[in-house]
């Protein structure tokens, strides 16, 4: 055969899943993160109930297939479908569709053992054949349709996918791809019927087309305000990690839309809905002391903060990003807009990636040193004690991401901040609907919360190179950040991946390319006292499938 | 729009005029004294605060009323009712603004309609009908999304929504005047237009055009904060009141973020329609 | 005989010239909002163009500029437009790539029932304050009922809904807002909405009965023992009939204005909230189209209460064509309707006084 030599580790993900199965075991104690604390102890699951689920807005198309996924498509997906793998608040991957899979030494070839008896709820087979479809359109989108690839997935580097044979699908790269494995575990990686796919994609924009294997079935749907999922009575094929592999307990989930956060909070509150969506991080405590869970679980990926335009006007100056960089006081951010729940940010990765580095020195507060670096660079005071050079005053806009509304608060103290060292920023209020122009008019600072699963696939963000998202707006003009972004996308092992990563991560934070403020949680569940045994995964969504109503 | 339509009504009893004395009721006064507060915190609000209405002791942040804050403290810190007062300004002159625009154009509308009349009437009339036809509340919306959101361009939407009543008020009262045995007399001992005008037209109507102005004030003020509240004014830090309730209601469990700036807008709105309703029993 | 048939023409003379003047002030309101709107600040096409979400190709975008004229001089635009209008051809969001008439077709029924419901309870509370200030035990009780209407006209939209879900919703469990088109919910809305509105109506009312109640037959009537319903049936409801039919187009007028605000507070999806989205998203088509069409509702409501008016009330005296005057009419939608003129005492059927003082 063609293809060289693996290096099996079948019994890895199986060993990890026991270990999660521990994990999941010890959460009723509470004493796990990313586990529901709301179970306790001897709970025993209870079978049916309606969970009603209070979520900010289904505006986007249900269009799998691009670059970044809301969180509102995230948690409607993660019930009707299922993954290849699974992935934990950790990081750690563990098997699902996917029994186990081989991994050749150089990171460029994959098989997948896939479980058997596996059906779509349409009752259509989902054998490697539907799993091949699924791998090319993540990898390459069908532009003929219109089409996109899925974000993340080390797409510029695939070369194809085989089915073997019904339950074996071998996966080349042209390049080592590290990230592979665990993407097969992020949110815009769910296995939908081939059937679905070949549809055009206006069609797969209908939820009620969107045919998956997961553990609930799309019963009706009011777009924009009402999707209501029933659970499948022969689903037998849950994630291991879970603990529980059969039916789903709860028989309905709606997820309903109310825009407003407070009404959502108070919906709950009042006994009006079980879950809720985002809460405003003051209202925790007081809402704890009610007896309601505020389930806070960090995702993998970026942290909450900028990523700057480096060709807009005033960040293209070196000086201005770097002072922004330090003038932002991130220790007054955590503890007035948020609560102890929340983390600092030590670089632009979250903290429970496995490689992020602590740079917590090159994001403290000093804003002796960025007014030094704004005179340096010729920003004069004016008389309204807001800088200015050549005539231009050293004012730019912000619009605090509706993704995530408590950023508005952030935003309104980063304000104020900025404004003590000369820095105008007039703040934009958009909500979600309205956020998709402002990232289309490319701001001097876009507030972005992306999550991924594997550092390796950063690269696609970073720059231009391979139909890259270049959120910085460098294109290929940074040859350092090119020669970092490839090396990290391509890396065959670990270590010089963690190392490349390090630098990666320096060299971003020192240009200002990206301004993180904290840790994001932009995940938040308040949940009533009757639900119990909510987990979440490495993407900060909710697992309805093993959790419970109280009688 | 038009409509030929015209009623002829019984006179109105002589009844009606009993009480026009000087007196001026209690609940007249408090309206008085409640826009004499509202006066002093647009022109001089540093007077009445003494802390920052922009940064705040971050410590200090959702703090009910108390004698050290009145109104409690928002999010951030932030004295509310130092933010209350510093968004007056904004608040009470965008409204200002707004009745300005509607008297100013809507005025010089209705009075060259009613003075010139024929074929000026004729074009200017359809003018005030499509700006009626257009419930106001939408037409200023969509000038307000298409100047861009800031509170100034609200009161510019507002005060145009405001055009069309002014115009038909002015229109009428010159109509009125015109039509008098006096102004025919001025006529007719060689006054000129504009003589009569000065003289006879602006000193009869000015007291309808004040009591629909002062109508109009308040009015203005509500639409303006209903704008602010959907967010179509300054953003944050700006402290219009519709902008503080709509930000402060993300607190429940601080609900006077929420209370204390809407009670101010209705009883700012309230003193002025108590004083537009003496104005036009007085007039 | 000849009278009669020389009234008939004169009232067909009237209905034609009333039905051509409608419709040129739908067409200039058309315009005016076109006017409007293609100042918007950015360009929705653009960024729509940019949108790596948005799944369009560049096939689909030129077909999009190539619809709405945009590569042409804003004139062609506006006479494409134009003429689409007159068809009913309201084009397409930018947002969702519907037919704008779907996207408003959803909303109707939705803010229909909103503002049918608060027409009802804004009618329905005008009468009780208007009853309740001539009527109620005690001058102190109705002299703070008069002041009821002044009051709801100082409250904000915003305020009234916040403090009524916040109360009902949230303490008393009375309604849920998870469903806001249920039946209680919706009642709540309505209330919501027809709180301001009922202002002017009652005080319409309360100056018919003021005059009605000097009058000398209903003094006559009082001292034959009628009772207070029967008085205020006769005195109220007859007299306010001319001025209530008028004043539905100007009601009509604030329920669409208010339910911008109402259904985004109570999370309705209905007119108001697709003029609320249209604004965030740019969303040009919708946002012409949605405040066109609420010009039209005004101007065909108005139109009607122009055309019943010579039949409801005798006194209503139609005018030859020519010496055409302009409609009496109370005040202005958006705001609260006055129903007297200012200047003067109380008059009573006052939305249309003023053009018959003249």
């Amino acid at each position: 055969m063609s293809i060289p030599t693996r290096w099996r580790r079948p019994l890895a993900g199986i060993a990890v899943a026991a270990a999660a199965t521990l994990a999941l075991a010890a959460c009723s104690t509470g004493a796990t993160a990313g586990s529901s604390s709301s179970a306790s102890a001897p709970d025993k699951p209870v079978e049916g109930g309606d969970l009603t689920f209070l979520i900010q807005g289904y505006d986007a198309g249900f269009v799998s297939s691009k670059s970044s996924i809301s969180s509102y498509e995230g948690n409607l997906w993660g019930e009707i479908t299922d993954k290849l793998v699974y992935v934990d608040p950790k990081g750690t991957i563990s098997p699902w569709i996917a029994t186990s899979w081989d991994q050749s030494s150089d990171a460029k070839h994959f098989t997948l053992h896939l479980k058997k008896g596996v059906t779509f709820s349409d009752g259509e087979k989902l054998d490697a054949a539907a799993v091949v479809d699924n791998l090319n359109i993540w990898a390459k989108g069908d532009p003929s349709r219109g089409i996109t690839k899925v974000g993340l997935f080390p797409g510029s580097t695939y070369v194809g996918a085989v089915a073997t044979d019904d339950h074996t699908v071998t996966v080349d790269f042209s390049a080592p791809a590290l990230g592979f494995i665990p993407t097969l575990g992020y949110h815009g990686t769910i296995l939908l019927s081939p059937k679905t796919l070949a549809l055009p994609l206006d069609q797969q924009a209908d939820l009620t087309k969107e045919i998956g294997s997961g553990p609930y079935t799309v019963a009706s749907v009011e777009q924009g305000e009402k999707y209501v999922l029933k659970k499948r009575a022969d689903y037998e094929w849950g994630p291991k990690a879970l603990g529980h592999t059969g039916p789903a307990y709860i028989d309905t989930i709606t997820y309903k839309v109310i825009k407003d956060e407070s009404v959502r909070t108070q919906a709950v509150t009042a006994g009006q809905a079980q879950v809720s969506f985002n809460v405003e991080p003051q209202e925790i405590d007081s809402l704890k002391s009610q007896g309601f869970t505020v389930d806070t679980p960090r995702y993998l990926g970026f942290t909450d903060g900028f990523q700057v335009n480096t060709t807009a006007t005033p960040t293209s100056d070196p000086a201005v990003r770097q002072a922004i960089q330090i003038g932002i006081d991130r220790k007054a951010i955590l503890k007035t807009v948020y609560t102890s729940d929340w983390q600092a940010a030590t670089s632009f990765l979250q903290g429970n990636v496995p490689e992020v580095g602590d740079y917590s020195s090159l994001l403290a507060y000093d804003p002796d040193k960025a007014e030094k670096l704004l005179d340096a660079a010729g920003w004069t005071t004016g008389t309204d004690g807001i800088r200015e050079k050549d005539g231009a005053p050293l004012e730019f806009s912000l619009s605090p991401n509706p993704y995530v509304p408590s950023t508005q608060a952030e935003d309104e103290l980063i304000a104020q901040q900025l404004k003590k060292i000369g820095i105008k920023v007039d703040l934009k209020i958009t909500d979600v609907s309205g956020y998709a122009a402002v990232a289309a008019s490319h701001p001097p600072l876009y507030q972005t919360s992306r999550s991924f699963v594997d550092v390796g696939t950063v690269a696609g963000v970073l720059t231009s190179q391979n139909n890259g998202e270049d959120w910085f707006r460098l294109g290929t003009s940074d040859s350092k950040l090119d020669d970092l972004s490839t090396q990290i996308a391509t890396a065959s092992d670990e270590t010089t991946r963690t190392k490349v990563a390090d630098e990666l991560q320096q060299y971003v934070l020192q240009q200002g390319y990206f301004i993180p403020t904290v840790q994001l949680v932009q995940r938040l569940y308040l949940i009533a006292p009757s639900v119990k045994g909510v987990s979440y995964n490495g993407l900060a969504y909710a697992n309805f499938y093993s959790a419970w109503i109280a009688k | 729009m038009s409509a030929d339509v015209l009623i002829r009504l019984p006179k109105s009893a002589p009844a009606a005029r009993r009480r026009v004395g000087l007196s001026v009721p209690p609940t007249v006064l408090l309206s008085f004294a409640v826009l004499a507060v509202v006066l002093l915190w647009t022109l001089f609000p540093e007077l009445f605060t003494s802390q920052s209405k922009v940064s705040g002791d971050t410590a200090e942040k959702l703090v009910g009323p108390s004698a050290a804050h009145w109104f409690g403290t928002d999010y951030l810190g932030r004295d509310l009712y130092s933010r209350v007062v510093h968004g007056t300004a904004s608040s009470v002159t965008s409204a200002l603004v707004a009745v300005l625009i509607g008297l100013v154009v809507g005025g010089l509308i209705g009075l060259v309609s009613g003075f010139l009349r024929g074929a000026v009437d004729v074009v200017l009339g359809r003018v005030v009908d499509v700006l009626l036809a257009i419930p106001g509340f939408l037409l200023a919306v969509v000038i307000v999304s298409s100047l861009g959101f800031h509170t100034i361009n609200a009161a510019v939407a507002t005060g145009i929504t405001a055009v069309a009543a002014f115009a038909r008020l002015m229109r009428a009262e010159t109509l009125k005047t015109r039509k008098s045995t006096y102004v025919e007399a001025s006529y007719l001992e060689g006054g000129s237009g504009l003589h009569v005008l000065f003289r006879h037209i602006l000193p009869n109507a000015y007291k309808s055009v004040l009591a629909l102005a002062v109508l109009n004030f308040g009015t203005s003020i509500l639409v303006i904060a209903s704008l602010a509240f959907l967010g179509y004014g300054d953003p944050p830090p700006a402290s219009d009141w519709g902008l503080l309730v709509a930000s402060g209601k993300t607190y429940p469990t601080a609900p006077w973020l929420v209370f204390a700036p809407a009670i101010v807008i209705v009883v700012t709105v309230l003193s002025i329609n108590r004083i537009s309703r003496w104005l036009r029993k007085a007039g | 005989m000849s009278d009669r048939t020389g009234a008939r023409r004169g009232y067909l003379g009237y209905l034609l010239l009333r039905l051509a003047q409608a419709a040129i002030v739908i067409l200039l309101a058309y315009v005016l909002i076109f006017v409007v709107v293609s100042v918007l600040p950015g360009d929705p096409v653009t960024n729509l163009l940019r949108d790596p979400q948005s799944g369009l190709t560049e096939a689909d975008i030129h077909k999009i500029v190539v619809y709405y004229g945009l590569n042409q001089p804003v004139l062609i635009q506006l006479a494409l437009s134009l003429s689409r209008f007159v068809v009913g051809q309201l084009g397409y969001s930018l947002q969702s790539n519907l037919p704008v008439t779907q996207v408003i077709g959803d909303a109707v029924p939705s803010t229909l029932v909103l503002a049918g419901t608060a027409l009802l309870f804004s009618v329905v509370l005008a009468l009780g304050i208007a009853y309740g200030s001539q009527y109620a035990p005690g001058a102190r009780v109705r002299q703070t009922l008069r002041s009821v209407p002044s009051f709801f006209l100082s409250v904000p939209n915003f305020v009234i809904g916040l403090v009524l879900i916040s109360f009902f919703s949230f303490r008393l469990h009375t309604f849920s807002v998870i469903d806001p088109d249920g039946l209680v919910a919706t009642l709540f809305a309505a209330l919501t909405l027809a709180i301001p509105v009922s202002a002017p109506l009652a005080e319409v009312f309360i100056a018919n009965l003021d005059h009605e109640s000097k009058q000398e037959y209903a003094l006559v009537a009082k001292s034959r023992g009628l009772a207070p319903v029967a008085l205020f049936a006769r005195h109220l409801v007859k007299p306010s009939l001319l001025p209530a039919v008028t004043m539905v187009a100007l009601i009509v007028g604030e329920l669409l204005g208010g339910s911008v605000i109402t259904e985004t507070i109570y999370g309705r999806d209905g007119i108001g909230t697709v003029v609320q989205k249209a604004v965030t998203t740019q969303d040009v088509p919708v946002l012409q189209a949605v405040v066109s069409l609420a010009a039209v509702v005004f101007v065909l409501v108005n139109l009607l209460a122009d055309l019943v008016s010579p039949l409801v009330d005798p006194r209503v005296e139609i005018r030859s064509p020519a010496r055409a005057s302009r409609a009496p009419r109370p005040s202005k939608p958006s705001k609260p309707a006055r129903p007297s003129k200012p200047s003067q005492p109380p008059q009573p059927a006052q939305p249309s006084s003023q053009g018959a003082s003249a």
